[in-house]
């Protein structure tokens, strides 16, 4: 069971991840084509109406989904000095509160996002030159930061097991 | 307890969690948020906030940067192009005593030019340096003590993740930072270069010099590395010219050495998902950071802690130098064990409006661009600074065989190297400075 959901959940923060490479990369070719674009004015051409707003709205869509992976990859910055001095069991509570910390945090972030986007929403606010309108890239953003809340209660499953099953039992 | 005192009983708070291995992001948004709700008596403050913060900062145009830079120090490392650079570096340094440390860094500063990150210089250049150096009989603590500080020269040598972080805190111009961060980053390579040379007198058999190559092998080694020289100057050329801004500069970096990297047959499917995977973890980790930084530093602005600090720092009538040197200090000390974008995150509000309010002799922008080289040189020896420099156990990792003691004593001079620097760049601002003067 708790292999499935480790698969599971590695495969979604993963999946999350790629995606947002993919349109990272999408975004990089985009400003290329905006710039040649640009620059060939005199040729009849124009840059990608919209290209700002469309960076900002792609990079923050791409970013929301990195958030899972770096959690679960235990890829956060921390300062380990004295992790040596903490002993084993220490440093697996440490790792669960830490986690449990995580949790909160990506549960409010997906919150508050969710309002904000409502917000947005009621408003009808839109981005100046595209006009479109600015909860779909709340919307889009909400993605990964759903995946990151599902992501993150796994990761304190995956402590608490650490502290209470035995190692020999961990690799089974 | 007043507000202030709130403020400054926040810092040993933050520091405890840090040391018990909570992740720094997480800890300054529990303290940010767990302050402002001491101060206001509600969540609501915070909660109202934290509707908007987020998306604002995963969409911050300038920020936007930071994850495109990332990508193309990946594909950089995937392009073949770290090989050629250090071919190159070698066949005009190597018939030197040392040559061949020398070429290292000669090629990690090219590698910084396309690569904003010091960790993946390091990684990439001790992949292609390492065995070199070993070949030719180079010492374990030489070896691995100039890749671990040439590694820092992605940073210090535009493009660099760092300075952009300090703009956007500090409202600078991307562009004359990474204008005045070149003329340090270049001295930096020379001073290395400098260590390498005393060294290989100092202890003798540590590293020796090759047959010098003829010239027309140095020239044809010179330009295979174009595609370098092509991405460096379309990038920081394009940020000097105001072709491009910043962003889309990283884009074009981006895409450039993704292509060269295609080209070179270096990019397949499953190469892009891990390029893309390492991507994502160095963004998660550092918006982490940037988004408790934020929520921290609007706390501590509600306490009024950086202008009372700041008023205090003046009423004292210290003398400017001496307040200068003790901010480094602290940062000098600090990057020993904290990572250096963490540590500007933090610090860098609080200490940016002590510092201009004291006067060393010019403008507040002049001031701003030379402040910020000297923070980004300190922060970055933090990175080759035992316990915790990441540099050094990146290139362990490389070199098991050489014990990480070892390590840590090769890299003892370069330290000096970058602290001379220090030295030499706050005494006289205008080596920083003089490039911009020239440019703008």
């Amino acid at each position: 069971m708790y292999q499935m959901l480790n698969t599971g959940t590695g495969w979604l923060a993963r999946f999350a991840a790629i995606l947002g490479g993919i349109v990272l990369i999408g975004l990089i070719i985009m400003t290329c084509l905006s710039i040649t674009g640009r620059a060939l004015i005199p040729l009849g051409l124009g840059p990608v109406p919209g290209d700002f707003e469309l960076v900002e709205a792609g990079v923050a869509f791409s970013i929301f989904a990195f958030m899972p992976w770096c959690q679960y990859t235990r890829g956060h910055a921390r300062v380990d000095l004295f992790q040596a001095a903490y002993g084993k069991f220490a440093n697996k509570v440490i790792d669960l509160i830490a986690d449990v910390m995580m949790f909160v945090a990506a549960y409010v972030i997906a919150w508050r996002l969710y309002l904000g986007m409502m917000d947005k929403y009621n408003y009808h606010e839109t981005t100046f030159i595209l006009q479109f309108e600015i909860w779909m890239a709340y919307a889009a953003g909400f993605f990964g930061a759903a995946v990151f809340v599902i992501v993150s209660a796994f990761c304190v499953l995956r402590s608490l097991r650490a502290i209470f099953i035995k190692p020999s039992e961990l690799t089974a | 307890m007043s507000n202030l005192e709130i403020g400054l009983w926040s810092f040993p708070v933050l520091l405890i969690l840090i040391f018990i291995r909570i992740p720094i992001g997480l800890a300054m948004m529990a303290v940010g948020a767990g302050g402002t709700y001491i101060v206001f008596g509600s969540t609501m403050m915070t909660m109202g906030q934290m509707k908007h913060l987020v998306y604002g900062t995963f969409s911050n145009y300038s920020l936007s940067i930071v994850p495109l830079f990332l990508l193309m120090g990946q594909f950089a490392t995937l392009s073949g192009m770290s090989k050629g650079l250090f071919k190159a570096a070698e066949s005009w340094l190597g018939h030197l005593k040392g040559g061949v440390a020398m070429s290292a860094i000669g090629a990690c500063a090219g590698f910084g030019a396309i690569c904003g990150s010091s960790l993946a210089t390091a990684a990439t250049m001790g992949q292609v340096a390492l065995p070199e150096l070993r070949r030719y009989g180079y010492s374990g603590p030489l070896a691995t003590g100039t890749l671990a500080a040439g590694g820092t020269l992605g940073i210090l040598i535009p493009p660099s993740v760092i300075l952009v972080i300090y703009a956007i805190l500090t409202e600078q111009n991307i562009a004359k930072l990474f204008v005045a961060a070149f003329i340090p980053g270049i001295l930096a390579a020379i001073g290395y270069m400098l260590v390498i040379a005393i060294y290989v007198r100092v202890v003798p058999g540590s590293g020796d010099a090759l047959e010098p190559q003829p010239y027309s092998e140095r020239f044809k080694a010179l330009i295979a590395v174009w595609p370098v020289i092509l991405i460096f100057l379309a990038v920081v050329g394009g940020i000097y010219s105001g072709i491009f801004t910043p962003t889309e500069a990283a884009a074009v970096g981006a895409a450039g050495t993704g292509l060269v990297a295609l080209i070179s047959g270096g990019l397949n499917w499953q190469k892009v998902v891990n390029s893309i995977l390492t991507t994502a973890n160095s963004t998660g980790m550092i918006f982490l950071i940037v988004l408790g930084a934020g929520m921290f530093n609007s706390f501590l602005a509600l306490t009024q802690l950086p202008q009372t600090s700041a008023q205090w720092v003046l009423e004292q009538g210290f003398s400017p130098w001496f307040v200068l040197f003790c901010v480094l200090l602290l940062y000098l000390i600090f990057g020993c064990v904290m990572d250096s974008l963490s540590m500007v995150l933090l610090t860098v509000p609080i200490f940016f409006p002590i510092m201009t309010s004291l006067d060393f002799g010019m403008g507040t922008e002049e001031f701003a661009l030379w402040f910020g080289i000297i923070v980004l040189i300190v922060v970055e020896v933090g990175l080759i600074t035992p316990p915790v420099g990441m540099n050094l156990f990146v290139i362990n990792t490389m070199a098991r065989d050489i014990p990480i003691s070892q390590t840590f004593r090769g890299t003892a001079p370069f330290v000096l190297a970058d602290i001379v620097r220090v030295a030499i760049l706050a005494m006289f601002p205008s080596i920083t400075l003089a490039l911009v003067w020239l440019i703008y």
